[in-house]
């Protein structure tokens, strides 16, 4: 197991002087190896908190994260006798505004910034760079380009290929689509979805988005108010009778699904997770 | 009457990034047009330009008829209220009450009239309760009902919506798109930018972008089924027309299902 959260409570003094529980008694283990997680939930429900307990950038308040081995409680690390740098280069954290975090001249000096951070010569970085900016859908001259002058998307895709340069297992996304357009959402999940099954990497993407969650997803977590409501497939979630309480809404091929049904007054078969599927039982319906 | 009324617009961030090339629009008062388009097509440079924070290089913008100008930006500016993408970016204040003030102290509100309207649109859209908390303790969809609150106590005509609801969770855009219907309903023209057709059923009229050009404007329910049109601009069909397509394609003719599809398409 990759990383283990074993009774975990985080609370911060919130602006009216009480405690604030982020989280709240959270057990949950993330294997290593191929996983495609989408983590749900309001605004507000402790998923960011969660996910920095991932990579030990925050600690517990009680409990313990056990990262690749590494058991991170309240105050380990407090004399700094443990090195969190290599659960870092394992757990590669992207955060929600990735673009704001490119800071050099040029495409390649941003890649190799983290790999060079931990110890790779610059030639090796230099060629993963190569490699990389392949992978997340640019062309090699994108690297002597200025990453400034790239569209939105294009400066998430470099932002992500600073991470996957530093080679982790697990990669985290906190909202990476929010304010992509429909297709530039579309390419990064499935370029998410090749780097989890070519590279064989877990991959945990935080979203608001539904759609995203039925169509990609193997694993869904759900928090609310500070705790991990739902862990299981998308399937038996998008049937809880929980899921407004958690303020979520469904899949609008579910939602169109059961409208449809309804106005034709008939009960397809199946489920469909498509429009294609979709197409079909309302074909062989009329 | 015509609110907004843009000639010829033409604007460059460099020399070699050009944002919007000869933009023609004119836009209705009380109307609600979304605009809709790629990343990058220039959507947000088009609000920036109509609300003066950027300068055309070519063109002219009209706003009840004045002329955009140096000297007319800042009488032009107390007609249109802007909310952006990103709630965290827009505030200014300590407090909740603070927020919904400063766009009134920027037009010289008195004192007085600026108290009665911070408790009457803090109420309006439901944030009374927070008034003295500070903003960055709310949650997104929050705050961009705080901005709202902020822009109508400003009492401006014209409303541009900047992707205000990509970054919220479903509730917080279902009450913000609440929000612009019930404003729109009370006279208000809207502009909204957004990727979503689902946001973009609610308006009149669609205005689509491309490589900042305009490449289709219309009626709503025409653009709205406008596949080819959507798809070169990045944009998708709803599902219901999706399937609609599918069932035209395999020459399945059922005009009740056909009817039904398009009624959920409106959100009907």
């Amino acid at each position: 197991m990759a990383i283990k959260f074993e009774q975990v409570s985080f609370s911060y003094p919130s602006f009216d002087g009480k405690n604030f529980s982020a989280l709240k008694n959270i057990n949950l283990e993330i294997s290593e190896k191929g996983e495609f997680i989408t983590l749900i939930g309001e605004t507000g429900s402790g998923k960011s908190t969660l996910v920095q307990h991932m990579n030990a950038l925050i600690r517990p308040t009680t409990g313990s994260v056990t990262i690749y081995g590494i058991k991170i409680e309240k105050n380990t690390n407090k004399n700094k006798r443990i090195k969190l740098n290599p659960l870092r280069q394992k757990v590669g954290l992207v955060f929600q505004f990735p673009e704001y975090q490119l800071f050099e001249e040029t495409v390649q000096k941003d890649i190799i910034f983290g790999p060079k951070n931990f110890g790779i010569k610059e030639e090796i970085a230099i060629e993963r760079a190569k490699e990389i900016i392949k992978l997340v859908g640019l062309s090699e001259d994108y690297l002597s380009r200025s990453p400034f002058n790239l569209s939105g998307g294009e400066k998430k895709r470099v932002s992500i290929a600073g991470i996957l340069a530093m080679e982790p297992d697990i990669l985290v996304l906190d909202e990476p689509t929010s304010g992509l357009d429909p297709k530039g959402r579309d390419a990064l999940l499935e370029l998410f979805t090749s780097i989890h099954k070519e590279l064989d990497k877990t991959i945990i993407v935080i979203t608001h988005d539904m759609n995203t969650v039925y169509k990609y997803a193997s694993r869904a977590l759900v928090m609310y108010d500070g705790e991990l409501v739902f862990d299981g497939v998308p399937n038996s979630l998008f049937s809880d009778k929980h899921i407004t309480e958690w303020n979520l809404d469904l899949p609008d091929i579910i939602q169109i699904t059961k409208q449809l049904e309804e106005k034709l007054d008939i009960k397809f078969d199946s489920k469909p997770h498509n429009v294609d599927e979709l197409f079909n039982l309302v074909k062989g319906a009329l | 009457m015509n609110t907004i009324e843009i000639k010829d617009l033409s604007f460059s961030y460099s020399e070699d990034i050009t944002a919007l090339k000869n933009i023609n629009l004119v836009i209705k008062k009380g109307e609600w047009i979304s605009i809709l388009g790629h990343n990058g097509s220039g959507k947000s440079t088009l609000a920036k330009l109509i609300i003066g924070l950027l300068k055309a290089d070519k063109g002219d913008i009209y706003v009840d008829e004045v002329l955009l100008t140096e000297d007319t930006v800042h009488e032009i500016r107390r007609k249109i209220g802007i909310v952006f993408q990103n709630p965290d970016n827009q505030f200014v204040g300590v407090t909740v009450e603070d927020d919904i003030a400063f766009g009134m102290e920027n037009l010289n509100f008195e004192r007085e009239d600026m108290i009665n309207k911070i408790v009457e649109y803090a109420k309006k859209v439901d944030m009374f309760e927070y008034i003295s908390k500070e903003p960055h303790a709310l949650s997104g969809g929050q705050k961009q009902r705080v901005a709202i609150a902020g822009i109508l106590a400003m009492n401006t005509d014209i409303i541009i919506f900047d992707e205000a609801t990509s970054m919220l969770d479903p509730k917080g855009r279902e009450s913000i798109i609440g929000y612009i219907k019930e404003l729109n309903k009370e006279g208000k023209t809207i502009i909204s930018i957004t990727h979503e057709m689902k946001e973009a059923v609610n308006s009149d009229r669609i205005i689509i972008l491309k490589d900042g050009e305009v490449l289709a404007i219309g009626e709503t329910n025409t653009i709205l089924n406008d596949k080819e049109v959507l798809n070169s601009s990045n944009l998708e069909l709803l599902l219901p027309l999706k399937l609609m397509y599918k069932l035209d394609e395999a020459n399945i003719k059922n005009e009740k299902v056909k009817d039904i599809l398009w009624q959920l398409s409106l959100n009907k």
